[in-house]
């Protein structure tokens, strides 16, 4: 045994080499190994996240708001730290919409998550339960899901490509998202502390389109309802203010009910409302006097390589008179007078083969051949409106450059964008194109469209009574795979409202509708939403310019005594008081569709076409009694569609 | 002198201690705060939710999808443009 002395210092030499082994490895930890450990320390306690920015809301013309950012939220359930379990679930359960079945199920584990996304109004009642955690996200969200869907778009979500505004707008919405530090617990959940802010998230900008919310549901539900009634196979309505380029409506429909974007990207041969580029073409160009009449042929025209038919044969027609009763005869003897460079030199003009340049993605640009791939039909079937594709938002700035004196003007989505603090960071201005005819020809052009309404002409189921409407109908045979398909059209009206200082200028179109020609599908729908707008609580127009405009002209006597004019008729049925009594359904066999339908309206019943070719009964039959505003049915020889 | 040096530690440990104290009444507040905040942007969110959706239903109800049936329950009808009369607003005499 070793003397105490020995012993002590082995103590002591033994508790010495410890005290030095653990200030070694003291210094080794903090001095060596402290930057790392001290990395992992921040690792495990703390997490950088990405502070998602607001995006910006989308307004209409009158601060509408048409797409919102809303917080969401999801919700973490820690089982242990809940209190009252039984209480608990319940609140949950009556909180989020789901049964105490599953969020007992959900309790089994140890961590809970229900993804949601749950709204801040169901989740406010959640925070003080011990054991909930919440995280938020925005939202986008569409007060009225239905208005200008298409148009509007939505934001790229779970792989879905964004679309519309929403997608040529991202950069300008989305914002500038923040980044911050927040601490974590030992289960890497968010401990509620004053979080190190790296950079604050910037709210996206405001954008305000030129859309009129007002305009949208009256164009969106007149076109619904034709688009039911009619049969048709969709349709769209573009609403334009001619003075500015602004789109105060787009309305795209397909049958069932879907919305598209076709207004924007989808094209189609414009018939007869194509023939009024022809008469600026002639009138711009001096071709052309008031007095200049051309051969109708009576209906048909044969020529070498086709025939041409007119539904009502005429005789002597002069250009106006080629407009009002839509002669393709007559349009294509006056498209002889102009060269093609000139023909197309207008259409192209016009802005028609090339894109608006609307703020849209994927527009068509439309098509109309060079005149160096031009046939020998060429020529006439542009002034007919085929051979040439248009979409109806080009139709329609064509139509609001005749509007606007001949300056065709770029249309527009978007009136103003503002920053997140309200100042204005962008404001629309017309940006005009180019002049396409001078105010005089646009003058002309506005008399012979307005004669087309007023005086009896195809238009004139477009017709009001107190305002005047310029339009141009127009009913094209749709192409298929081999040509032209039988009994099957486009019916398309454009028009101008008032005819005298115009503030609309609108596009209706339907796809294949039942009935046809377009006097009896789009001029009705025209006239349907012009009667909305003028009723309805919108600033899209001003009526204290409206209050000046004279009356329309009353039909001519003479014209109509001439059968130049055969109706002037309300329709459809607005339900305006009707002159009163039964009247007999007039001898309408052997006509065709259109010249029995006129007289069917002139004797103040209603007419539905069933079937192609001329007619060879209705039902009611002829000589019988039907109420005033009665539907009379006309078959066509060719059979039901 | 150690009475001195007992004194010297005694206010080192209260100043130590005053250090502390104010370190953690300064955590506990920001930790209320950041609580409150917290608290306060969900009652915001909260509202603003409830306001969306009142705008909505406000919309719905005004709607000619559920206004025009209804006017047409009770014999009403959308007036045809000769029903509509703009007035005329008097030019100012004199002007």
């Amino acid at each position: 045994m070793a003397k105490p002395s020995v012993r002590l210092a082995t103590v002591e030499v033994a508790f010495a080499i410890g005290v030095i082994a653990v200030i070694v490895r003291a210094g080794q930890v903090q001095l060596v190994d402290g930057a790392r450990y001290a990395a992992q320390a921040r690792e495990s306690r703390t997490e950088s996240v990405v502070l998602p920015a607001r995006r910006g809301t989308i307004f209409d013309r009158a601060g509408v708001p048409l797409a919102v950012t809303q917080e969401s939220y999801h919700l973490g359930l820690a089982p242990r730290e809940l209190r009252d379990t039984d209480r608990d679930v319940q609140i949950l359960a009556k909180q989020l919409g789901l049964s105490t079945r599953e969020i007992r199920r959900a309790l089994r584990k140890s961590w809970a998550y229900f993804d949601g996304p749950f709204t801040a109004a169901q989740v406010y009642p959640l925070r003080k339960i011990r054991g909930v955690h919440l995280t938020n996200d925005f939202v986008r969200f569409y007060p009225d899901p239905d208005l200008a869907r298409a148009v509007l778009g939505r934001p790229a979500a779970d792989g879905r490509p964004a679309s519309g505004i929403e997608r040529v707008f991202d950069s300008t919405l989305a914002g500038e998202p923040g980044s911050a530090v927040v601490l974590r617990d030992g289960q890497g959940r968010t401990i509620e502390s004053p979080a190190r802010l790296g950079a604050f998230p910037v709210a996206g900008e405001d954008v305000y389109l030129t859309l009129d919310a007002g305009v949208q549901e009256i164009a969106q539900r007149a076109l619904g309802t034709a688009i039911q009634r009619l049969h048709a196979a969709g349709g769209d309505v573009v609403v334009l203010e001619p003075s500015t380029g602004e789109i105060l409506a787009v309305a795209s429909r397909r049958a069932d009910g879907s919305p598209s974007t076709s207004a924007f990207t989808s094209v189609f041969e414009p018939g007869s409302t194509a023939k009024i580029f022809e008469a600026a073409a002639l009138l711009q160009d001096h071709l052309v006097t008031s007095t200049d009449s051309v051969w109708g042929e009576h209906g048909v025209w044969k020529q070498p390589y086709r025939e041409i038919h007119d539904d009502h044969p005429e005789g002597w027609m002069t250009l106006s008179n080629v407009i009002e009763v839509s002669s393709n005869i007559g349009a294509a003897k006056f498209a002889e007078r102009l060269t093609p460079d000139q023909q197309f030199g207008m259409l192209r003009a016009f802005g028609l083969g090339t894109p608006t340049g609307v703020e849209f993605p994927a527009e068509s640009r439309g098509r109309l051949p060079a005149p160096a791939d031009w046939s020998g039909t060429t020529s006439a079937s542009l002034a007919m409106g085929y051979e040439v594709a248009v979409t109806p938002l080009q139709l329609a700035a064509a139509y609001a450059a005749i509007a606007n004196d001949g300056v065709l003007l770029q249309p527009t989505l978007i009136k103003e964008i503002r920053a997140p603090d309200g100042s204005v960071v962008y404001t629309h201005q017309p940006e005009p194109v180019r002049r396409v005819v001078s105010p005089d020809v646009a003058a002309h052009l506005r008399a012979m469209l307005r004669n087309v309404v007023d005086r009896g002409g195809t238009g004139a189921s477009a017709a009001l009574t107190t305002y005047s409407v310029a339009g141009k109908t127009g009913t094209a045979r749709l192409a298929g795979p081999k040509g032209y398909l039988s009994g099957e059209y486009t019916a398309v009206f454009a028009s101008i409202f008032p005819a005298e200082d115009p503030q609309l200028a609108m596009v209706v179109r339907l796809d294949d509708p039942r009935g046809g020609y377009a006097a009896l599908t789009a001029a009705p729908v025209t006239r349907q939403v012009l009667e909305e707008i003028l009723g309805a609580r919108t600033e899209a127009i001003d009526r204290r310019r409206l209050s000046n405009e004279p009356p329309p002209a009353p039909p001519d006597q003479a014209l109509i005594d001439a059968g130049t004019v055969p109706y002037v008729v309300q329709w459809p049925d607005t339900g305006a008081p009707a002159p009163a009594g039964p009247r007999p359904v007039p001898d309408v066999i052997g006509l065709s569709p259109r010249e029995a339908v006129r007289r069917v309206l002139r004797v103040g019943l209603n007419a539905r076409l069933e079937g192609l070719g001329t007619i060879s009964r209705t039902r009611p039959a002829v000589g019988d009694s039907v109420k005033a505003g009665g539907v009379v049915v006309l078959y066509g020889r060719g059979g039901s569609r | 002198m150690a009475a001195r040096g007992r004194h010297w530690l005694a206010l080192w440990l209260v100043f130590l201690l005053a250090i502390l104290g104010w370190v953690v009444a300064r955590q506990t507040a920001s930790l209320a705060l950041a609580r409150r905040l917290s608290q306060l942007r969900t009652e915001h969110a909260a509202k603003a939710d409830l306001r969306a959706r009142l705008e909505q239903r406000i919309r719905e109800a005004e709607s000619r999808a559920v206004l025009i049936p209804r006017a047409e329950r009770l014999g009403l009808r959308l007036p045809v443009d000769s029903e509509i009369i703009i007035l005329q607003v008097p030019k100012a005499e004199g002007h």
